[in-house]
């Protein structure tokens, strides 16, 4: 079904709400150790698509393949014990608990990479604390974090879980240039670790800092594919998503 | 052990502090020795403020620490005193009766409990409707029970009773030790201090972490790999679990259970125990409910009618101006308080 080397695939997937098509035959293969940018307009169907990879939705058809397995029918804490690990849009880090409290929950995730956490996990989580600056805040209330640590917050989080594919669904929303710039210097250090990256992201100039390759959705479905430049030189991605003739 | 005493005294509980401890020790050594100064009676009426609290603290773990609501742990109460009160009566003059009543009454909640929940829980049922699912379980019961009248309705020797109750039903015994009176208030506070530290160590442990996790947001909680199902149903067995102890010593105690204990008003306060006190701390919950039931239990035995009408006001004043409970919030601001003079003594020094 999917190809080798393949981390993460779909196959056809279509969810509709009521009358509304959120996704259509969106077919995608995610290679292992790529860091991939998914971007669209506002209601292409990119947090459709990141609910349907990680159990939240149940697709109406198409498939969802982790390593080859079939985990279209799977709950979201299997998929996340295959080592898929997800933020979401709006800030979730648990803001009433502290920062310790909130890095502990996912270590011994029943079953999970966590129990068995490679060396290399626990070098990526490491890393990501000490440069989130996280490491001195350890007892602080999460909800007194500002707005950016909150974000480093919950990718700590996902990553003390020792996954083996990050899914961030727009994880520089409300960031200065500066912190995107760090959240890219950070995820390309993982990236570069071998960790397997999809970024849904509205912000082409951070797309530009990190991805490999880009694939566009437009009305649920999969518009285009290619580097950063094939698809910032494509004259209809720049008509529907950049706005420009 | 030092495993065990890290967990017991761990952070998610107020009260850490080696003062606190101090204070604890001096209570436990007070309430241990009370005896030698306490006639028999007033031994037994502190019994009852004490085997309250492993139903509160049950309902405190499920409710304060997992977000569940569940307004009919009495239920659980209720089917420990009745299977207790069917098995032990009809096994008087064994002398293992009473223990296997106790065994059997605590297997009857972790059954009914568990398929129960199952159903809520696995059904993924929308956490504001588990209150009333819960409540109507227990009125059911109620119900049921209320309609046992009848020398028909009997199990072997003993008789359901209807409204009328349960009567007779056997103290505690281990062979030819009869625990009432002292010995019976004795058997009590061992089994609340034990409980608490029970649940001081289940919300001190990784479990308990993953179940502020489960209150705070369930479907990120899911999404860091736990199956909150499973998890949700495992602190409802052992909130029923305890439930269901707190059932055994009623009837230990008074030798009766009606169907009342199950009722609306039954089911009511332990909810309000827990929230007059403070449902995310364990200890500000035992206070409560060792207080709230002094009160209600004094009041109501001077023949003041409106001992409920005062606890039910005591929960909306509690709302109004200690919206997460007044034992918690006072801590909270002793805590500030002592926080800031400390500040206040450094910058002097």
């Amino acid at each position: 079904m999917n190809g080798a080397g393949t981390y993460l695939a779909t196959r056809d997937l279509a969810k509709r709400f009521g009358g509304i098509v959120a996704t259509e035959q969106v077919s995608l293969d995610i290679a292992e150790g790529e860091l991939r940018c998914i971007i669209g307009p506002n209601g292409a169907g990119k947090s459709t698509l990141f609910a349907l990879l990680c159990g939240i939705h149940r697709p109406d058809s198409g498939r969802i393949f982790i390593k080859e397995q079939d985990v279209t029918s799977l709950p979201s804490f299997r998929r996340v014990r295959l080592g898929v690990g997800l933020t979401f849009q709006t800030n979730r880090a648990f803001h009433d608990l502290n920062v310790r409290q909130n890095l502990e929950v996912p270590m011994g995730a029943t079953g999970s990479a966590t129990h068995s956490r490679s060396a290399r996990s626990e070098d990526r989580y490491r890393y990501a604390l000490s440069v989130f600056g996280l490491d001195g805040l350890r007892e602080t209330p999460a909800r007194e974090l500002p707005h950016h640590q909150l974000q480093w917050l919950e990718i700590a989080m996902v990553l003390s879980g020792g996954p083996d594919i990050l899914l961030l669904d727009e994880p520089t929303a409300g960031m200065s240039p500066e912190e995107t710039t760090q959240t890219a210097r950070v995820l390309q250090h993982l990236n570069d670790d071998g960790l397997t990256i999809v970024v849904v992201e509205h912000d082409i100039a951070f797309v530009r800092q990190v991805a490999q390759r880009v694939t566009v959705l437009h009305q649920g479905s999969v518009f285009a594919e290619g580097s950063i430049d094939e698809i910032t030189a494509h004259d209809d991605v720049r008509r529907i998503y950049l706005g420009q003739a | 052990m030092k495993r065990l005493f890290r967990l017991a005294t761990g952070p998610e509980d107020i009260g850490r502090s080696p003062g606190f401890w101090g204070a604890f020790a001096v209570l436990i050594l007070y309430l241990f020795a009370s005896p030698l100064w306490l006639g028999e009676f007033e031994a037994y009426n502190i019994s009852f403020y004490l085997l309250n609290l492993p139903l509160a603290l049950g309902l405190c773990l499920l409710w304060g620490y997992c977000g569940v609501l569940s307004f009919g742990q009495v239920a659980y109460f209720g089917i420990a005193g009745y299977v207790y009160g069917i098995i032990a009566g009809n096994l008087v003059g064994t002398g293992w009766g009473p223990i296997a009543g106790e065994l059997g009454g605590l297997a009857a909640c972790v059954v009914v409990s568990a398929v129960f929940g199952y159903f809520v829980f696995y059904a993924r049922v929308q956490a504001w409707i588990v209150p009333i699912l819960t409540l109507v379980l227990t009125l059911l019961l109620e119900t049921f029970l209320g309609q046992t009248a009848g020398y028909q309705w009997r199990v072997g020797n003993v008789q359901l009773g209807g409204y009328n109750g349960m009567t007779g039903i056997p103290s505690f015994q281990v062979g030819n030790l009869v625990f009432y009176g002292y010995a019976f208030y004795y058997f009590v506070l061992v089994a609340v201090v034990l409980c608490y530290f029970a649940c001081r160590m289940v919300v001190n442990s990784h479990f308990g972490k993953v179940m502020l996790a489960i209150r705070e947001d369930p479907l990120r909680a899911e999404l860091l790999g736990y199956d909150i199902r499973a998890r949700q149903l495992g602190v409802f067995v052992l909130a029923s679990v305890l439930a269901g102890i707190s059932g055994l010593f009623y009837v230990q105690w008074g030798n009766y259970i009606t169907p009342s204990q199950v009722g609306l008003v039954s089911a009511a306060l332990p909810v309000i125990w827990v929230a007059v006190g403070g449902r995310t701390s364990l200890l500000a919950v035992a206070i409560s409910t060792y207080a709230l039931n002094w009160v209600n239990y004094s009041l109501s035995s001077a023949g003041n009618q409106y001992a409920l009408v005062i606890i039910g006001a005591l929960l909306v004043i509690v709302m109004l101006f200690f919206p997460r409970g007044i034992v918690v919030m006072l801590a909270e601001a002793g805590f500030r308080g002592s926080l800031a003079r400390l500040r206040a003594a450094l910058r002097l020094g």
